[in-house]
């Protein structure tokens, strides 16, 4: 058997909502090698989002295995979460926001002035340090908070639809900075999204989630993913297709039941 | 220069609108011609020698008195509002006790302060303080409750436990809200000072503004209520100011 990096096993998150008890995910399994990039795409209330909390320590009310590193998921642990907005603290300059994560695990001044200058610096973000996040543009903000991530030197990277928010052109620039990061670090990542090129292009792993209960329908391998060149190819949209044919599948067979 | 331009202008707008209040207080000092509304240059005349006399300690009772009330009120109401808005099941317990003593007029309590805790600045300050305190409370509430999910979340999962939460999300968040109440609170705690200095004290400058009107010195009275809109003032700039300092974030 293979050891998974990360490992999800018979999932199972339900929290009473007025009253009511509702599934958010059932039987959910899901598990990525060390350094793999995984993709969930999936309809907007499938519970992707509440799939992420669990990882990222934030919710502890599931039943289920989940092993990070051969660990239980612990919120400040080896795990950096990256939100849809961001999750910049408007307050706070940039330079601020990037150290936070530092700053709480108590590092030194001199380990945290290194540290977040190295991560600046990769980034490109050096000469922005002094600013507040309303001053940058969205794709900066969202290298931002990719900073305040990395700076953590976390093991497994998280990210909600980190990208929705931002213009075609800039996404893609980011999608391509990713993916050199991901050659660079060789980062295990989770990511959210429902966009489907965007899952054909950044997932070697793509999970296709349905909704009420959120149950993880079909899971793909990608040989395609990190190919930016096929980006717009024959090759490229077949795969699209084939996906686009997976998620309405399932709203067919919802359909149809 | 932008900036520069900016600050002459709030001169120059406070110039005109000291000219605005004189010029139509003289005017319905002329119109009225009752020896209870004297003229501007009067009062003013009376204002400026009065300093030179107690008025100044008057005013520094007063100014004292508001100042801590202010400080009491949001020291208490600002960490129990943000943690009612963290903490939504408790504040559904209490927010309908809240909301029941709330609209209760507090002053009503006046006589009561004043048996419980004397004639001196202690019952004073209760007063107002407990007034305002419900302004804060409710709005700091408020501010940590909408505040936005997803700065919690993302800063809870860099490993903050509550405490960081308080100082790196919660109370710089508010903080905006905070300070809004605290000018709010402002303007009742001056209405509420006057209140409370007409009763039973020889200190303060309400004292000074009754005590003139009892002995019918019109002229003196104006010159009590200059002082206290120009303290009022005063407080809202130092308000001002820290908001600017602290929340420079919200303008940019």
């Amino acid at each position: 058997m293979q050891d998974y990096f990360l490992s999800i096993k018979s999932l199972k998150v339900a929290y009473e909502q007025r009253g009511e008890l509702v599934t958010a995910l059932d039987s959910v399994d899901l598990s990525l090698s060390q350094g793999q990039r995984g993709v969930i795409i999936g309809p907007s209330g499938c519970g992707k989002s509440t799939l992420i909390t669990v990882l990222a320590g934030l919710n502890s009310h599931y039943t289920g295995q989940v092993l990070i590193g051969g660990k239980p998921p612990a919120s400040g642990g080896e795990t950096a979460l990256i939100l849809q907005d961001f999750g910049l603290l408007p307050w706070k300059t940039v330079w601020d926001n990037v150290i936070l994560g530092l700053k709480l695990r108590k590092k030194t001044a001199a380990e945290i002035k290194t540290t977040a200058e190295t991560v600046l610096e990769k980034l490109g973000l050096s000469s922005l340090a002094k600013r507040h996040p309303t001053q940058l543009s969205g794709g900066q903000r969202q290298r931002v908070a990719i900073a305040r991530a990395l700076v953590l030197a976390p093991k497994l990277l998280l990210m909600d639809e980190p990208f929705s928010s931002l213009d075609a052109l800039t996404r893609e620039e980011l999608q391509d900075f990713l993916l050199e990061l991901w050659e660079e670090t060789k980062l295990t990542t989770l990511l959210i999204t429902h966009n489907i090129e965007e899952a054909v292009l950044l997932g070697q792993k793509i999970f296709i989630m349905s909704s009420s209960p959120g149950q993880i329908q079909q899971e793909v391998e990608n040989r395609l993913a990190g190919a930016t060149h096929l980006r717009g190819e024959l090759q490229f949209l077949e795969m699209c297709s084939t996906l686009r044919s997976f998620l309405r599948g399932r709203v067919h067979d919802e359909a149809s039941a | 220069m932008r900036q520069a331009l900016k600050k002459g202008g709030g001169t120059i707008s406070l110039i005109l609108s000291v000219i605005m209040l004189l010029g139509s207080w003289w005017l319905l000092a002329l119109a009225l011609k009752s020896p209870a509304v004297p003229p501007p240059l009067g009062a003013v005349k009376i204002f400026l020698a009065s300093l030179r006399g107690d008025l100044v300690i008057h005013l520094g009772i007063s100014l004292y008195r508001v100042l801590i009330s202010l400080i009491l009120a949001a020291a208490l109401g600002v960490p129990l509002g943000i943690f009612l808005g963290k903490n939504p099941r408790i504040d559904a317990k209490i927010s309908p006790m809240l909301y029941l003593t709330y609209p209760v007029p507090k002053v009503v309590f006046m006589p009561i302060f004043l048996i419980l805790l004397g004639i001196g600045d202690i019952s004073k300050i209760v007063l107002i303080t407990l007034i305002i305190f419900y302004q804060i409370l409710v709005t700091t509430r408020d501010a940590a409750k909408n505040l936005e999910k997803g700065y919690i979340s993302s800063v809870q999962s860099l490993g903050a436990g509550s405490r960081d939460l308080y100082i790196h999300v919660f109370l710089p968040g508010c903080l905006p809200s905070i300070l809004t109440s605290l000018r709010l609170g402002l303007g009742t705690a001056m209405a509420v000072l006057f209140l409370a200095e007409t009763y039973a004290t020889q200190k303060g400058i309400g004292f000074f503004i009754m005590d003139s009107l009892s002995r019918m010195n019109y002229e003196e009275m104006f010159a009590g209520i200059i002082a206290m809109g120009l303290m009022g003032f005063f407080l809202y700039v130092i308000l001002d100011k820290m908001e600017k300092v602290l929340c420079g974030w919200v303008h940019l």
